[in-house]
């Protein structure tokens, strides 16, 4: 199929602006800051910009105790929010999953979290889990347990965070959970029933393989974006108490601009960059759409 | 569906009573933080600090007037325009950009077509944290800091990944017959996309634009780096207090259910396509 001159003129009008809009603010940005990153950059020095090879790569991987340890931080924070939302996420979708009056309205409610803005999902649990006026307390004494520091105590302030991000992200595991047991052919679990599986055989050897796809969307997804959270961070615990909640985006924006050493912040976000890239292509070629 | 239950494990399979029971403490504790939200902005101040928490209270206004027109010096107000004004024009110009990009990519071929599309796709992951940096010393470079057009062109870069997807789908499904009679006619390449197919997609558009909106309404980390005051939004002002908020709960609380509740009916209304929206549609 060769295309005429008119069409090719079209092609061109309708795909360019999109592509150079992300090349200006994608690709290069991700140039430039591996150019960044390659100099000591600073803006509250008076001196311009200072040629520095591999110093800032360097400096992270030997002498930055603070980076490795947001990298701790925000795996932990990456494995305890996305696990736990799975694992409720997943098993609500099947509470979901029934054609009962009623249900459907709730798993609509359910979703409200989804779209808040995260600054003031950060915002609510941080009133509400203070410990001195916060309703999390009130309803901890009701049952007879005694007030918790949630935001002062570093093991409590990181459950904090990942309780503010649960809460948000839950409904969104379920929904997709749910839409996905949703589409699965009926006709597979007839004909399974009919050579006399059991039903925890059907699930786990049946349903669970079915929704494997989905599953690992939602991970893939929920991980990346677990990875890019800052908002909560900002609200509810400043990176604190004593770092122990400083992931690493909030150790790159303090670094990038509150101490404004943008070398050091770019050399962190192309690590990050490339992090995030390995993960994005294995999953948008192999996993997103599979050809 | 008779045989509906058989998707359901023994060891999760309950009865209807029990779904609704859980079902209706997991709705609980999604809706309770709105409660809150919007209670505490509705409180006096010696109800928003009482201990125990205060369930029956006499409703005020007066932390919305704070809001809107004193807290923070200027009050809300500044901000919400530039938030509105932000919103839109990315929207538009995302939403804009996007169907071009998608049905140039779907009905022509585009060297490197099939690459230009999953690179577009995969900025979806771009985490912004990571580019803040270069973006700001670009903005800085071309004058375009603490700007509104500075924050659109960013946005709209941010949301084209998710706009190309969805309305992708819809473009696909056009029968290309119809398109095809529309060339006879004597329309160009050009007329075919803007009178036959894009109204054809108007559902994508709709669904897109509400999604991209959302995006850019809360974004927070772009908003506070490239902005100082001009061009600050809503989620800039908020941040702006979290750390000397002490005593004002109150007009916070307020300015937080203006953020939040608008979006509430969106979200609520998208339902159907959120899970492909925000999937990348691997998931229909």
């Amino acid at each position: 199929m060769s295309q005429s001159r008119e069409a090719r003129r079209a092609a061109t009008i309708l795909v360019s602006p999109a592509v150079l809009l992300l090349l200006a603010l994608n690709i290069f940005p991700i140039i430039y800051a591996v150019y960044i990153s390659l100099h000591h950059w600073s803006l509250s020095s008076p001196n311009p910009p200072r040629f520095a090879g591999l110093f800032n790569y360097q400096e992270l991987w030997q002498y930055d105790d603070r980076f490795m340890n947001a990298l701790g931080v925000s795996a932990v924070f990456i494995v305890l929010a996305v696990g736990i939302e799975l694992l409720l996420g997943f098993a609500l979708a099947f509470v979901f999953n029934a054609k009962l009056k009623g249900l459907e309205t709730l798993r609509k409610l359910s979703l409200l979290p989804v779209m808040a803005m995260p600054l003031v999902v950060g915002l609510v649990w941080f009133y509400m889990l203070n410990e001195n006026f916060g309703v999390t307390n009130w309803f901890l004494t009701l049952f007879g347990f005694e007030r918790l520091p949630f935001l002062t105590d570093g093991t409590l302030a990181m459950l904090s965070i990942v309780i503010a991000d649960i809460w948000q992200w839950t409904p969104f595991v379920t929904l997709v959970i749910f839409a996905a047991l949703q589409s699965l052919p009926e006709y597979v679990f007839e004909a399974a029933r009919m050579d006399g599986l059991t039903e925890r055989e059907i699930f786990w050897r049946i349903t669970l393989p079915l929704l494997r796809p989905a599953i690992l969307v939602v991970c893939v997804i929920r991980a990346i974006d677990a990875f890019r959270m800052i908002e909560l961070v900002f609200v509810m615990t400043k990176g604190g108490p004593g770092g122990n909640t400083e992931v690493l985006p909030w150790y790159i924006y303090t670094k990038g601009f509150l101490s404004l050493d943008l070398g050091y912040a770019a050399a962190m976000a192309v690590v990050m960059i490339v992090v995030v890239t390995v993960v994005a292509q294995v999953f948008v070629r192999k996993i997103a759409a599979p050809e | 569906m008779a045989t509906y239950s058989l998707t359901t494990p023994n060891s999760i399979r309950a009865t209807g009573a029990l779904r609704y029971l859980i079902a209706a403490i997991f709705v609980g504790f999604c809706l309770f933080p709105f409660y809150v939200v919007i209670s505490t902005s509705l409180k006096i101040e010696s109800d928003i600090f009482a201990w125990p928490p205060r369930w029956i209270f006499r409703p005020i206004w007066d932390n919305y007037e704070a809001a809107l027109f004193v807290f923070g010096g200027s009050g809300v107000l500044p901000f919400l325009i530039n938030s509105i004004i932000v919103t839109c024009v990315s929207t538009i110009l995302a939403v804009g950009l996007g169907a071009m990009v998608s049905y140039g990519l779907t009905r022509f071929r585009v060297f490197a077509g099939h690459h230009i599309f999953f690179f577009i796709l995969s900025t979806r992951f771009a985490p912004p944290v990571a580019f803040v940096v270069p973006l700001y010393l670009m903005l800085r470079q071309v004058g375009l800091l603490d700007t509104h057009i500075g924050l659109i062109l960013i946005y709209t870069s941010m949301n084209l990944s998710l706009v190309v997807w969805i309305i992708r789908g819809f473009f696909e499904s056009i029968p290309i017959e119809i398109e095809e009679a529309a060339r006879i006619d004597g329309y160009t390449h050009l007329q075919v996309f803007t009178k036959v197919a894009l109204p054809l997609v108007k559902p994508g558009m709709i669904t897109t634009s509400i999604l991209s909106a959302i995006m850019a309404w809360n974004e927070f980390l772009i908003a506070t780096i490239m902005t100082q005051s001009n061009a600050s939004t809503l989620p800039v002002y908020l941040g702006g207090f979290s750390g000397s908020m002490g005593l004002e709960w109150g007009p916070y609380m307020a300015v937080g259910a203006m953020a939040v509740l608008p979006i509430m009916i969106f979200t609520l209304v998208l339902q159907k396509h959120l899970v492909r929206g925000l999937t990348f549609g691997a998931v229909r």
